[in-house]
């Protein structure tokens, strides 16, 4: 991942309603070909990013840059966005839908949408006010994957999806990857970014808490595990190096959070002689929760 | 093809790890023969549901440690100079590091290097038993 060309960039992006900022000074580099996962609590700022990404919310301050150059109307042949509600007509049909989706792309690709409208089971000839919330996101993810384009935005892409169509969501997303395309998602369902995220970013109350690689941040965050003989020992400082994040002490037992030079920690740990040591890997669910702050062992103390 | 991995992508270990793992003990155990042809990116991105990058860099590292290579064009294959060899030698560190992994571990729940070395030799004597016979009768 040497040097990729940065297909989407997020600068400094603010929007404030009235005085609270829905997303505060959020910069992010999304390279071509990424699969980029936004996770956040309800609240946090996604939805609010994206409309500013595709300029349905005017930022207050800030700038997004596609390929270098702001948005404008004619890259929008290049670009699906799925928004967390239903954007269709409830009064036309998924056939109608459909239509409406050639004329408007010349990219629009029939084979494709029909093969897309078959494997999430949509009747055509249905009004669109008639389908369940899946039906309609899934009609919603049919026209967006219909014109192959090169830069996708989903808002919560599997909301209201039986897992064999949330299954196929991922898959769609992941082929569209492999073969070119640069795909910013959200979702609640933090497994589901780690199976097709290659980056992620944490937002909380509308800034940014954590970014980076998937796979990186799985190998830099470790929680350093140590059981004394009597009640755990000071840590001698070690509690403010940048490298800790939360220092947790239950008796006998000392729990310490890292982000990067886990080794080091762990040897200076040893050093006071504990009874037992162990380093415990953290899934992408564990660090989320421990940068919002929901993390059981959020207590911090020195 | 893709049924030979599985990867835990909701682990604590990158699935690159997992992977690369995977594929070396694969050629190891003869599971994949030299010359044969692995996937595409694209093909084993979607079979097992995880990010092209991810699989990218798999098979760049697995390139890096001479257990396959990859032609412009054609795809990526087990090399079959050096493949099983290059294999066998990542899948005995992968058991170096789960047999330094156990002795932390009898270590750090207060377990004596005595009783250690003598839960050593009884998990020899039990996966090596013809070995265990003679040196019994030597002794």
């Amino acid at each position: 991942m040497s040097d990729p060309t940065t297909t989407i960039a997020i600068n400094g992006l603010t929007k404030r309603y009235g005085e609270t900022a829905a997303v505060d000074d959020l910069t992010i580099a999304i390279p071509q070909g990424s699969i980029f996962g936004l996770l956040g609590t309800n609240g946090a700022g996604k939805t609010t990013t994206f409309k500013c990404m595709l300029g349905l919310a005017r930022a207050t301050s800030g700038s997004v840059a596609f390929n270098g150059k702001p948005l404008a109307p004619e890259m929008f042949e290049q670009m699906s966005y799925v928004p967390e509600r239903c954007a269709l007509y409830e009064w036309m049909t998924g056939a109608e839908h459909l239509e409406m989706q050639r004329r408007a792309f010349k990219r629009y690709d029939p084979k494709r949408a029909d093969r897309l409208v078959d494997m999430f089971a949509l009747d055509r000839k249905k009004k669109v006010g008639k389908y369940s919330k899946g039906q309609q996101t899934a009609m919603a993810l049919v026209l967006a994957f219909s014109t192959h384009p090169e830069i996708l935005v989903l808002d919560e892409p599997a909301s209201g999806l039986d897992p064999v169509h949330q299954r196929h969501v991922l898959d769609l997303i992941i082929g569209e990857a492999a073969s070119g395309a640069t795909i910013v998602f959200s979702s609640h369902q933090i497994g589901q970014v780690e199976r097709a995220a290659d980056r992620v970013a944490i937002l909380h109350q509308g800034t940014l808490r954590l970014a980076g690689e998937v796979e990186q941040l799985k190998a830099d965050v470790k929680v350093v595990e140590a059981v004394f003989e009597t009640d755990a020992p000071s840590l001698n400082g070690l509690q403010n190096d940048p490298a800790v994040g939360y220092v947790q002490r239950t008796g006998r037992l000392l729990r310490v959070y890292v982000r990067g030079r886990g080794d080091e920690i762990e040897k200076a740990i040893a050093a006071k002689g504990p009874r037992s040591l162990r380093v415990l890997d953290q899934n992408l669910e564990d660090i989320f929760l421990s940068t919002v702050g929901a993390s059981p062992s959020n207590g911090t103390e020195a | 093809m893709s049924s030979v991995f599985t990867v835990d992508p909701h682990s604590g270990v990158p699935i690159y790890l997992q992977l690369i793992e995977q594929v070396k003990r694969s050629v190891a155990l003869g599971v994949l023969a030299p010359g044969e042809q692995l996937p595409t990116v694209k093909a084993l991105a979607t079979s097992l549901t995880i990010n092209p990058n991810t699989v990218a860099r798999v098979y760049r590292e697995l390139e890096r440690d001479g257990v396959i290579e990859t032609s412009p064009g054609r795809g990526s294959f087990i090399r079959a100079n050096g493949g099983i060899g290059n294999a066998t030698r990542a899948a005995a560190d992968v058991a170096a590091a789960a047999i330094d992994g156990a002795v932390r571990e009898a270590k750090s729940i207060g377990i004596a290097p005595e009783q250690a070395h003598e839960l050593f030799k009884r998990a020899l004597a039990r996966w090596y038993p013809e070995r265990h016979e003679t040196e019994d009768r030597s002794l």
